[in-house]
């Protein structure tokens, strides 16, 4: 492999990965309070990226409910993805108090959750699939790289080595990045932060202390939607947005990168999304859906508690 | 002829935490052995590296003349060491009954066919696993609510169904970690009895962690002393009384 | 009645298969151990039924297939999933509870992906043609409604075994049985590869039934249905799963032919029809909050049997009085 390619391939595996990454971590986040997998996380997923369409004002097609509307607004791309993830932080609202708190409530085993999650996860889909069809919407990449002022490839070249890299990779790395440091600042230097991470280490005693912890569970589940939703979106800008099922296989490569990373645990998310995302990108692409599942089942084989995960010593 | 259990130079660390420090002793076929000492000394770590359920490390461990250091729990069973549980851990949601039988498996044989098609063997066994069951119940007074769940039992019910249960594996030595924990002085007396009767009637080798001083001084023939992870006295009761180093541990701060 | 059956045949086939489904995924969980891995013995077991029956035996799709050469077909399916089941399970059954269930579905998806480079499976197009030895779906019955009665007693006989009990006793505490000197990874093992032969021996069937094969059979959906079923049925019983299995099966279907009923206002019948998945997910998140132990639960049967005392039971009594 000459070296441009490679760095080419590097640059969509890091740009792949990331995407990974932030999707994973809305996992994480919800994992790391709650102690369950929110499967209806990669249908939120999947809405933060129609909604972003839709709150571009491009229209829908010839099937379902919705066929050939669109809303009368015309937001530019960042702005429509930005309202698109909090609407998806909303849904992720819902859901938890539809679905979740009831559950909870009655202390019931996280895998009951995790059905529960599943159904809703399920008819959600099956509503995008209702309302909007089955077919495959993109943004159109003017109206996404045009108001920012970037040009469809950037000429990386030099004299030796050609290197021209589509400029959606780029941008969806810095916009990963960002998102990623806006997380990691507001659990490490925000009042919220700091009682999400005290509901994380011990619900019970961060309500003794005075924590609402209620609110903070909510709170989550909208960062979770909300950072679920512009995954969706980013993902939809790298390789259109391939239908309602979009958020499915992309979930389970989720489940991946946060167990290979290790639950609950945001560096371990970003590094299982790496890893992933890399091998991925270099693997020949008839294997590369097994890649992510091979890599997670030797890592698991070998640290059952995933990369960064502490190991749980058990009682007895 | 070698000691019933015997350990030596045993050690194990949690992280920097030496929890059992290069302890030797040995446990002779047919006695009461008691282990005593201050709460975190160590003595159920000690019961967790002898049963198998924590990885030994440093040190070596024998039952009679089989080396256990690197064995799994359930060969450990398998040798005939059987026990409790500071904590209780029956099967909470299963029959009184179903905990005793399982404890039968190492005494039974009968495979995935035998039980789906019911052979003469698989019913003679199922006869004889219920039947011993019953008769294990009956001695704690338990029969009469066999097909009850066991987490439906009063405390002191899940510990005397626990000691059946540690009985039908048949075993020559059985460990007891507090079974009297929880108990009012007259249970505690008559857990005694039942321990000596049982000792008697099973002709069991018995090692008992026990707080309640009074009781190990009544019920064992000799007396282990540790202090966080340490041995610090071994002896016949009232020599272990009169050790100035046990005084030291239980009065001393 | 032969509209009916001509109309559900296939469906009724399939609510059995997917039973005996639910039950594959029920036995690993009768030992505690929840593995997902059910879809792709499943997916294995079809491949095998559809090579055989092509390459092997050489049957075309206008030829009636032996019900005997199904059987062999089984024979082979199961010892094949026998053989994978314990070289995954026993590295595998280390992991517990979601890592677990992950690492099985990693082994779904790379069977998925094997299949999909493989010149014998027939890659992304899949085996086409699978010869039938039935000529009506209904008839399918015959085969698999004893099929499934007969998993039914399997499990029902196993529960109350030795073997079943060594499962009880490591689903409740794997310490615990450990120290009662049950083996934990022979025992796990062994309740995997029950599982693991038994979505086997579906898939061989069901590569019948459906005519074709493919790498759309047993995916990660197919895992998280048959985990719904068992769920939703209940996972403290035998019966759970089955009626799961069965019930879910035919929730669609049911609110297709709802969508049918005369006089029902047009948008309805149409949100029958088409949203009939979005009706299906609900219900699920709601039957979880209804019924949280599953449908079925050990204490229905308690409570049946306090109302009914069995002579078994009486004759016990008498025998201790």
């Amino acid at each position: 492999m000459n070296t441009t390619l490679f760095l080419q391939q590097l640059i969509n595996g890091v740009s792949l990965g990331m995407v990974y990454a932030i999707f994973a971590l809305g996992y994480t986040l919800v994992f790391s309070i709650l102690g369950i997998i929110n499967f209806s996380h990669s249908a939120v997923f999947t809405l933060g990226a129609y909604f972003t369409y839709a709150f571009m004002g491009l229209s829908w097609g010839f099937n379902g409910l919705l066929a050939r509307q669109s809303l009368p607004l015309e937001l530019p791309f960042v702005l429509a993805m930005l309202a698109g993830g909090v609407v998806a932080g909303l849904v992720a609202v819902v859901i938890e108090r539809a679905a979740f708190k009831p559950l909870r409530q009655r202390g019931a085993d996280p895998l009951l959750t995790l059905v529960s999650s599943l159904g809703i996860a399920v008819a959600l889909v099956n509503l995008i699939q209702f309302l909007v069809g089955a077919e495959a919407y993109s943004y159109p990449s003017a109206r996404v790289l045009g108001p920012l002022g970037l040009p469809p490839a950037l000429n990386l070249s030099t004299p030796e080595a050609p290197l021209i890299i589509p400029t959606v990779r780029v941008v969806i790395i810095f916009a990963s990045l960002i998102i990623l440091a806006l997380l990691v600042l507001l659990i490490n230097a925000t009042k919220v932060g700091k009682a999400m991470r005290a509901v994380a280490e011990d619900g019970t005693t961060a309500s003794l202390l005075g924590i609402n912890t209620d609110r903070i569970i909510l709170f989550t589940f909208f960062l979770s939607g909300l950072i679920g939703g512009v995954a969706g979106t980013l993902v939809g800008l790298s390789v259109t947005i391939t239908g309602p099922y979009l958020g499915i296989s992309f979930g389970l490569k989720g489940l991946a990168v946060i167990v290979l990373g290790g639950l609950g645990n945001i560096p371990g998310a970003v590094l299982g999304g790496l890893v992933i995302g890399i091998a991925e990108t270099f693997a020949p692409s008839s294997l590369k859906d097994a890649v992510a599942f091979v890599i997670l089942f030797l890592i698991l084989l070998a640290r059952p508690q995933g990369l960064l995960g502490k190991a749980v010593v058990q009682k007895v | 002829m070698s000691a019933m259990l015997s350990v030596q130079n045993l050690t194990r660390t949690f992280g920097g935490l030496v929890a059992v420090n290069d302890v030797s002793f040995c446990v002779e076929e047919g006695e009461i052995f008691g282990l005593i000492g201050p709460n975190g000394a160590g003595k159920t770590t000690l019961f967790n590296l002898v049963t198998g359920l924590t990885p030994v490390t440093s040190g070596r461990q024998f039952y009679r003349d089989t080396e256990t250091t690197r064995m799994k729990p359930h060969q450990i069973a398998a040798l005939g060491i059987a026990r409790t549980f500071q904590n209780i851990r029956l099967f909470g949601s299963l029959s009184a009954l179903d905990n005793v039988m399982i404890a039968q498996h190492l005494h039974t044989r009968a495979g995935v066919f035998d039980g789906v098609l019911s052979t003469p063997r698989a019913r003679s066994e199922e006869r004889h696993v219920y039947d011993y069951s019953m008769t294990l119940l009956e001695k704690v007074n338990l029969a009469s609510r066999a097909h009850q769940e066991a987490r439906s039992f009063p405390y002191g019910d899940q510990r005397r169904l626990e000691i059946a249960r540690a009985l039908a594996l048949q075993p020559k030595l059985l460990l007891l970690d507090e079974p009297g924990a929880g108990m009012n002085p007259n249970e505690k007396a008559e857990l005694s009895d039942f321990i000596r009767h049982v000792h008697e009637e099973f002709d069991l080798t018995i090692v008992l962690i026990e707080h309640n001083v009074p009781m190990v001084m009544g019920l064992c023939d000799r007396i282990a002393v540790l202090n966080f992870g340490v041995l610090i006295a071994l002896g016949t009761p009232s020599a272990v009384q009169n050790d100035p180093a046990v005084i030291e541990a239980y009065l001393g701060d | 009645m032969e509209g009916f059956i001509t109309t559900y045949g296939f469906l009724m086939v399939t609510m059995t298969l997917q039973a005996m489904l639910a039950l594959s995924l029920y036995l690993p969980l009768m030992a505690g151990q929840l593995s997902l891995a059910s879809p792709g013995f499943y997916a294995l077991g079809g491949f095998v039924a559809a090579v055989m029956s092509k390459s092997v035996f050489g049957f075309t799709n206008q030829q009636v297939f032996p019900l005997p050469l199904v059987f062999v077909e089984m024979a082979v399916a199961a010892a094949i999933c026998a053989v994978v089941a314990i070289l995954i399970g026993v590295p595998a059954l280390r992991l517990r509870g979601i890592y677990l269930a992950l690492a099985t579905i990693a082994f779904v998806e790379v069977v998925r992906v094997v299949a999909l480079n493989l010149e014998i499976t027939g890659q992304a197009i899949g085996i086409f043609g699978v010869p039938q030895p039935f000529s009506r779906s209904f008839d399918y019955m015959a085969l698999t409604l004893p099929m499934l009665l007969l998993a039914i007693f399997f499990v029902y006989r196993l529960e109350r075994s030795r073997v079943g009990r060594a499962f009880s006793a490591l689903r409740e505490d794997e310490l615990a049985a450990a120290a009662m000197g049950i083996n934990p990874t022979r025992y796990k093992v062994l309740a995997f590869v029950m599982g693991a032969v038994l979505a086997g021996i579906v898939g061989v069937v069901n590569a019948h039934l459906l005519n074709t094969w493919n790498t759309r059979q047993g995916t990660f959906d197919v895992a998280i249905l048959v985990l719904a079923y068992v769920i939703i049925g209940g996972s403290r019983t035998f019966l759970g799963p089955v009626a799961g299995g069965l019930l879910l099966t035919a929730l669609p279907e049911v609110l297709r032919a709802a969508a049918g009923i005369q006089g029902l206002p047009a948008p309805v019948a149409q949100f029958l029809q088409d949203g009939r998945l979005i009706i299906f997910g609900v219900l699920i998140a709601v039957g979880t909050l209804f019924f949280p132990q599953g449908l079925i639960t050990p204490r229905m049967f308690r409570r049946w049997r306090a109302a009914h005392p069995q002579p078994a039971a009486a004759r016990r009594k008498e025998a201790q009085a």
